[in-house]
This record gives C-alpha cells, sequence and structure tokens, in this order.
C-alpha cells in the first residue's frame, strides 16, 4: 500500500515542478524616509542611514533585499493562516507546513537610491530535501532586485526550510 | 604584499588574515521586532505569536532573519570604518533562532586579503551570551583607498 503523501511531500512535487520557472514582483519605488525609517528600526544610528537630510545619506543596503512587501502592502487574501505571504516560499501555498528562513548570499552590485523603482525576479533553483523520516525541504531561489534603467543592483540567492 | 599594500580598517590597524573583528553587539527586543516587522510588512508569527511560535517547535517568538543579517551587515560596515556601502556581500546561514531580548554579538576574523582591489573577506559568528552559534556567515568589504592615492589603502 502506498503511503500517504505529507505536507512536505506535497510542497516538494509542487516546488520541484516549480524549479525554473521566472517570477516577478515589483517593490515600488525607494523612498529616502521609509528607507531610513527601516535602519532605525534595525537599530542604526548612523546619520548616513537614518537622516534623510544628512549629506551623505544612503539607502540602507539591507533595506530593498529585507522587503517582502512594497507599499502599500497586501490584501487580505495574500496571507497564509501563518501571517507568511502565500506565494512568499514556492510550493507551499495552502499547506500546513512550517517556514523558516535558512540564509542569504547578498551580493552588491550598484547602490539603491531613492526614487529606484525596484523591480525583483526570483527564479527557485534547487530543491533538496533533508533529514530523516519526513525530514524538511531546503529551497534555493536565486533573486535579483533592479530597475529597468539601472539594470541589476543587487543578486541574492535565498533559502528557505520547510518542514 | 608590502606594507604599504597592506589595506588597513577604521582605526588604521592593518587588515591581516586571522586579525579579529568586532564585537558588535545588539539586544532586539519585543518591540524592535515588531517595528523592524512592520517596516518590511512581515507578518510571519513566528515573530511575535508566542503561542503560534511554540506550535512550530521555537520556544516562543524569534528574530527575523534579515534582523540578524543587519547586524552581521553592521559589523562588516564597522569594520570597514562604518561605510555600508563598502559592504560588497553579505552571506549567512541561520543556525539557532535567538529570542527576543536575547544578547547578541558578532565577531569575526579576517579570511583573506586582496591587496591589489583592497577586498577583504571577513568570516563571521553571530552568537548568544552562552556561545550559541544563531548566524555564521561572510563578508566581502571594499576598504577605501588611501587619502595619498598611492594605494597603501589606509583609512
Amino acid at each position: 500500500m502506498e503511503a500517504v503523501a505529507t505536507a512536505v511531500d506535497l510542497a516538494e512535487r509542487r516546488a520541484r515542478a516549480l524549479v525554473g520557472r521566472v517570477e516577478h514582483r515589483s517593490l515600488g519605488v525607494v523612498r529616502a524616509a521609509e528607507a531610513a525609517e527601516f535602519a532605525r528600526a534595525a537599530g542604526e544610528t548612523s546619520a548616513c542611514l537614518v537622516d534623510p537630510e544628512d549629506a551623505g545619506f544612503v539607502v540602507h543596503p539591507m533595506y530593498v533585499v529585507s522587503l517582502l512587501r512594497g507599499v502599500p502592502g497586501a490584501g487580505d487574501e495574500e496571507f497564509r493562516p501563518d501571517g507568511m505571504y502565500r506565494d512568499e516560499v514556492p510550493g507551499t501555498d495552502g499547506l500546513d507546513v512550517a517556514l523558516m528562513a535558512g540564509g542569504q548570499d547578498v551580493r552588491w552590485i550598484a547602490d539603491v537610491r531613492p526614487g529606484d523603482r525596484i523591480d525583483v525576479r526570483r527564479t527557485l533553483t534547487e530543491v533538496a530535501r533533508k533529514g530523516r523520516g519526513t525530514g524538511f525541504l531546503l529551497l534555493t531561489a536565486e533573486k535579483t532586485y533592479g530597475t529597468a534603467e539601472r539594470g541589476v543592483l543587487i543578486e541574492v540567492t535565498e533559502r528557505f526550510i520547510v518542514r | 604584499m608590502t606594507d604599504q599594500d597592506v589595506p588597513t580598517t577604521a582605526g588604521g590597524r592593518p587588515a591581516l588574515p586571522g586579525a579579529e573583528i568586532g564585537p558588535v553587539r545588539a539586544v532586539p527586543d519585543a518591540v524592535r521586532l515588531l517595528r523592524f516587522g512592520a517596516v518590511t510588512r512581515n507578518a510571519h508569527r513566528i515573530h511575535y505569536d508566542a503561542e503560534f511560535a511554540r506550535s512550530e517547535g521555537l520556544a516562543g517568538p524569534v528574530v527575523m532573519a534579515q534582523l540578524h543579517g543587519c547586524l552581521l551587515h553592521r559589523a562588516a560596515a564597522a569594520f570597514a570604518g562604518g561605510d555600508p556601502r563598502a559592504v560588497r556581500a553579505l552571506g549567512w546561514q541561520n543556525r539557532a533562532p535567538a529570542s527576543p531580548g536575547d544578547r547578541l554579538a558578532v565577531t569575526g576574523t579576517v579570511r583573506t586579503v586582496d591587496a591589489a582591489t583592497g577586498e577583504v573577506t571577513l568570516d563571521l559568528e553571530e552568537t548568544l551570551d552562552d556561545g550559541t552559534v544563531c548566524c555564521r556567515g561572510h563578508a566581502v568589504v571594499a576598504l577605501p583607498p588611501s587619502p595619498d592615492g598611492e594605494g597603501s589603502r589606509r583609512t
């Protein structure tokens, strides 16, 4: 008799079918005040990160790569019961699985500037089953953050854990 | 590599392989997690709902991965004299969760130094007071060229 598929099994099956598919998302226009608010929330105190009026102000390099959504946020229908976005972790929409961030590799090619309209391109590149028993999934996605005018500004390799 | 080729940190210390970094410390409390979650539009309940977090097998709410990343970034930028744009790359793996109120410290060592480009690769580690490793990662920072323009890259 065939074993009943677990939610992790289903997530794995779905995720494998999504490997290589390119997804796009807009984070909207970067505003200096919002980047400064991010820096303050992260605990920064340097004027160059928290004061948009400072002559040396720069958008915190971690700002756009930490944003899960741009303004104006998401509608109710975009959330999972756990509060995560339905499309944040590929293959997990509607499944009762636990989601955790596994880590990131961020490579900055150019500064993000106020006024940049940031588009995110994401491709799921790897699905691996780890651990014993049901174990867990380790999903790897490649992302780029850029603008139509300036091209790719940041490259990210992101890992998610699904269990 | 001659002495004049050795990149240096903000304090003028030579950036030599094996040199120690940090510590850079932070105590992200529940208020910081709420603020950080709000500005990043992260509503995942493991960051603020204790009962839900326990149902996911956690001891309680946990610090966001991106907030860990920000602390690692701060440590790398501090090594480069405080210039956030000097950090060219940052990578980390989440190894253990941190709870609101935990005292986090990022330390590390210089792994390699490229005298030609001024890029320094750092191995970084974020730990709790009890030594638990929350994140392990690395950063590449570009130290600024020397004011005299002779390539000594002293800051």
